[in-house]
């Protein structure tokens, strides 16, 4: 499994299909873990959508002080184990894109998985699979690597910076790299 | 056999204990495609998962079509028939209903003749049903009173189309072809939100550098990436079509040796387009005169075009009118028949294509065949085994059916997949229609507002639970299998037409044990018509990713570019718009100083009876709102999410507000998904297209009143 996760912010057209989706997820328990939101409803319709980043070094699990945060040999930050997590909410605060949800009558973590049940055997997650505009993608690290380059170039060629009269027109881009590419 | 359908090398999940199934999606034209799972032990659907090989949408799916499988076994369900006595429904048999429709329809037409009993169909559902509704009609009851809901989506686009194009098929091209298109010039079509997983379509070709021209009030998400946001005064399209086509002419983007070939009318369309100078039209619509210059260019250099609109262009008075001019926009550019260019409306219902072609409406009979033509109807006669004399007359469209219920010319009423009392304009006039009624039969799987006012509702199956085909938004055949066994004693809309038409004596008319042999039948019935279906077959299907009609012989693979050759007009040329702008019937005033247009969101589907019962769309999307901008709320000294009055001579509503610059400062907008208080239908204007009899849902002049606290 080399595949990568692949935001591009721009073309989310605000229908929350990843949020229905994510709920469908085997062990998601009808709870969806990623985030869609308007940068600001008053000016523009432009929305985001926000998961996991499945980072390499995870805020959430170094903040976890009862360890209960794995993660996978695919490098997949999984959602706290149920007989580990205290309930303490130490990762929704730690983490710096505010991805761990709290189940309050769980009284326990959970977040997105990437859908490591589909993952794990090469199926897009839910969320990449349904979403209509492709501004979540789950493809191959050279794909990526592909779009990466194509759109640098563009922001160069069309000297793209979002200026105070058009900022809506540009959001910042973003990927979250699913592994390695050793 | 399997039911699963998958192409080799695409992976999906199937979790043990399961089985997938393969359909589509149940709400809009898009009809994306999805497996739907099922726990093989209890036979329950428990979920969905993405049809990555589906050619169309390629797994994708709006949150309705993600979570559409939960109504399928939702507590709401309609499980037994329901008779109404004293104003409450009590549970019934399936006989005591039947024996109470049967004595009432029976009575009723011995004593004010045939014509005393309407039918009132709908497009979210399968061909074979849609057919049925129309044979059902006219040979089960005998009736002329029979129309749909399609009225409310389709019937604008068709006018337009068979007036221009001698044909009525949604699209002229294949939409997978659509990466490829350069310039789409999009009016009153909100795509995002109404047709979402069509998006990767429009992104994957503005990846690869296409232009985007959008006409809409609002900034929608696709007004908003635009190269050009024409954003017009509601009702105000057939100027700006006009403004465009005037500078077409002007800048010589006219592909003229195509016109002198394949179009009739050209001296007379430059002659109408004369006065529509960039002034001239910025003053009709409101948009300013740059900007319909700049989009004139675009589209005007542009070798392959897509012209595309919906709803909004369609829904008003001059509905037809603005579907031809669009149209002649793509024919001035000598698109129509070309790869990826042509022109396309977007379907509103899942079946509003297939729905459209085989007899539902009040003058057509299956194959896009005319009722008024003698030897449609002998045709038809013929396979319906019945004599010509005794095939009913035209009738009247939807809307006209109230007024006919108000002066009891119909008496009784059997509403079939549909919900005209959300649906319709200016609701308060209808629901007072379908209270005068002596009696109303209602089909559904939830209790609609319609529902509630009925004699005897009769519990439907969900499109899940019957199989059949759909035509989607491109004019593609496809096949809608059974996931499971009905719920309860559910029965699908074509066993009940059955079940009563037995009742009245003409069972033998309906003898069908499944839905293919309905459509064997529709095959036949459509076979020489315009939309022809003879060659479609379930097999094929399968075997090609649907086939796109007309596919007149059996071993024809369908037709999924038409007109490449000759338009179905008479003569084989298309008929260029020759169309003054005439304007919204409503004209704005004192006391109704503002404008109002209606839609949807995405997170609700038609009258909502079945997405306002699914928990994740409602937790989205609960109640409507009144969209404006904040110029216009800080006029009226609103903020946002305090709840307002709109009111119109028909009826008003309070809706909390929603502030954005996303739409145009003298209109506000209302999505229309929900019921009684809620209802934007209440205000809605019943203008009627003269010549395709659409309501005119998208202007109306409207009072905006703050409330005190
Ligand atoms: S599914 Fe895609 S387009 Fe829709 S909200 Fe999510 S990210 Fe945006
Ligand atoms: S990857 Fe899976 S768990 Fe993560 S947001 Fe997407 S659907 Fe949810
Ligand atoms: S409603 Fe339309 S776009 Fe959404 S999943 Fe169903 S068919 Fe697709």
């Amino acid at each position: 499994m080399n595949k990568i996760m692949y935001l591009e912010f721009e073309r989310c057209i605000g229908c929350r299909a990843c949020q229905a989706a994510c709920r469908e997820c085997g062990d998601h328990d009808a709870k969806e873990r990623n985030y869609v939101e308007y940068v600001d409803f008053t000016e523009s319709r432009q929305t985001f959508p926000m998961l996991c980043m499945q980072c390499k070094d995870p805020a959430c699990a170094r903040v976890c002080p009862a360890n209960a945060i794995q993660i996978t040999d695919e490098g997949v930050v999984l959602s706290a184990m149920e007989e580990k997590c205290i309930g303490c909410r130490n990762c929704t605060f730690g983490c710096p894109f505010g991805i761990p949800k709290f189940d309050f009558e769980k009284n326990k973590m959970y977040k997105c998985d990437m859908c490591y049940d589909r993952t794990r055997h090469d199926i897009a997650p839910m969320c990449a699979s349904v979403c209509p505009s492709d501004a979540i993608r789950f493809i191959d690290f050279d794909e990526m690597q592909q779009l990466r380059r194509k759109r640098t170039q563009m922001n160069l060629v069309e000297g793209k910076k979002p200026q105070e009269g058009n900022k809506w027109d540009y959001v910042p881009e973003f990927f979250g790299v699913y592994t390695d590419q050793s | 056999m399997s039911q699963f359908l998958v192409k080799e090398g695409v992976k999906n999940q199937i979790r043990k204990g399961e089985k997938l199934v393969t359909t589509h999606c149940c709400y809009c034209g898009m009809q994306c495609g999805m497996h739907i799972r099922v726990d093989e032990k209890n036979n329950k659907v428990v979920g969905v998962e993405p049809r990555y090989d589906w050619v169309l949408t390629r797994g994708k799916m709006c949150p309705k079509g993600v979570t559409a499988y939960q109504t399928i076994d939702h507590p709401d369900r309609i499980k037994t028939p329901l008779i109404k006595k004293n104003g409450k429904f009590v549970e019934a048999t399936w006989d005591e209903a039947l024996d109470l429709i049967e004595s009432k329809y029976k009575g009723i037409q011995e004593t004010y003749g045939k014509d005393a009993v309407g039918v009132y169909g709908g497009v979210s559902m399968t061909n074979e049903k849609c057919y049925l509704v129309g044979k059902y009609a006219r040979v089960g009851l005998g009736t002329r009173y029979i129309d749909y809901n399609g009225r409310y989506c389709m019937s604008s686009a068709a006018g337009g189309f068979n007036k221009t194009l001698g044909m009525d098929r949604g699209s002229t091209l294949p939409w997978t072809e659509l990466e490829h298109t350069d310039t789409f010039f999009m009016a009153g079509s909100n795509t995002a939100e109404c047709h979402p997983t069509s998006i990767q379509w429009f992104w994957k070709a503005k990846d690869k550098g296409a232009k985007l021209i959008v006409a809409d009030p609002r900034e929608t998400a696709t007004a908003r990436v635009a190269d050009v946001h024409l954003d017009l005064l509601p009702g105000t399209d057939a100027a700006l079509a006009n403004g465009i086509m005037h500078l077409l002419i002007k800048y010589d983007y006219v592909d003229h040796a195509y016109v002198q070939e394949r179009c009739n009318n050209f001296e007379e369309l430059k002659e109408m387009t004369a006065k529509f100078t960039p002034e001239y039209t910025s003053k009709l619509t409101g948009v300013a005169a740059e900007k319909i210059i700049k989009a004139a260019h675009i589209f005007g250099k542009s070798p392959r075009s897509v012209v595309m609109f919906a709803r909004g262009a369609e829904q008003q008075t001059s509905g037809v009118d603005n579907v031809s001019l669009y149209t002649s926009m793509a024919l001035l550019r000598g698109q129509i028949g070309k790869f990826a260019s042509g022109v396309a409306t977007f379907t509103g219902q899942g079946n509003g294509q297939g729905g459209r072609e085989h007899g539902q409406k009040a003058d057509a009979l299956p194959g896009y065949r005319k009722i008024a033509n003698p030897k449609d109807v002998e045709y038809i006669s013929g396979i319906w085994g019945i004599k010509p004399e005794e095939m009913p007359k035209e009738g009247v469209s939807a809307y006209e059916m109230f007024h006919l219920m108000q002066n009891k010319t119909i008496r009784a009423l059997h509403v079939i997949c549909s919900n005209p009392v959300v649906s319709s304009p200016n609701i308060n006039y209808v629901q007072d229609s379908l209270e005068k009624l002596d009696f109303l039969v209602v089909n559904d799987f939830f209790m609609s507002e319609t529902a509630e006012l009925a004699d005897v509702v009769l519990p439907a199956t969900t499109w899940a639970e019957d199989e059949g085909t759909t035509t989607n938004i491109e004019g593609r055949v496809i096949r809608i299998r059974k996931v499971v066994e009905p719920l309860g004693e559910s029965k699908p809309d074509w066993e009940i037409m059955k079940l009563i038409a037995d009742r009245l004596g003409k069972g033998k008319f309906f003898e069908y044990n499944e839905p293919r042999e309905i459509f064997d039948e529709l095959r036949l019935a459509s076979k020489g018509g315009k939309a022809d279906y003879y060659g479609v077959t379930y097999e094929k299907i399968d075997e090609q990713d649907g086939v796109f009609w007309p596919a007149p012989a059996e071993d024809h693979k369908g037709t999924p570019s038409v007109f490449q050759e000759r338009f179905a007009t008479e003569d084989g040329k298309a008929n260029l718009a020759v169309c003054d702008f005439r304007g919204p019937s409503e004209v704005q005033s004192k006391e109704y100083p503002l404008w109002l247009t209606t839609g949807r969101v995405v997170f609700h589907y038609l009258s909502g009876n079945q997405t306002r019962r699914v928990d994740f769309l409602m937790e989205q999307c609960p109640e409507p709102f009144v969209e404006m901008h904040p110029e216009l709320a800080s006029q009226y000294q609103v903020e946002n999410g305090e709840r307002v009055k709109l009111s119109t001579p028909r009826g008003d509503m309070i809706a909390p507000v929603k502030i954005t610059k996303a739409i145009r400062k003298d209109t506000m907008f209302v999505p229309y998904h929900w019921g009684k208080k809620l209802a934007v239908n209440q205000l809605t204007s019943p203008a009627l297209d003269p010549f395709s009899r659409m309501p005119e849902f998208k202007v109306c002049a409207v009072k905006l009143e703050k409330l005190t606290k």
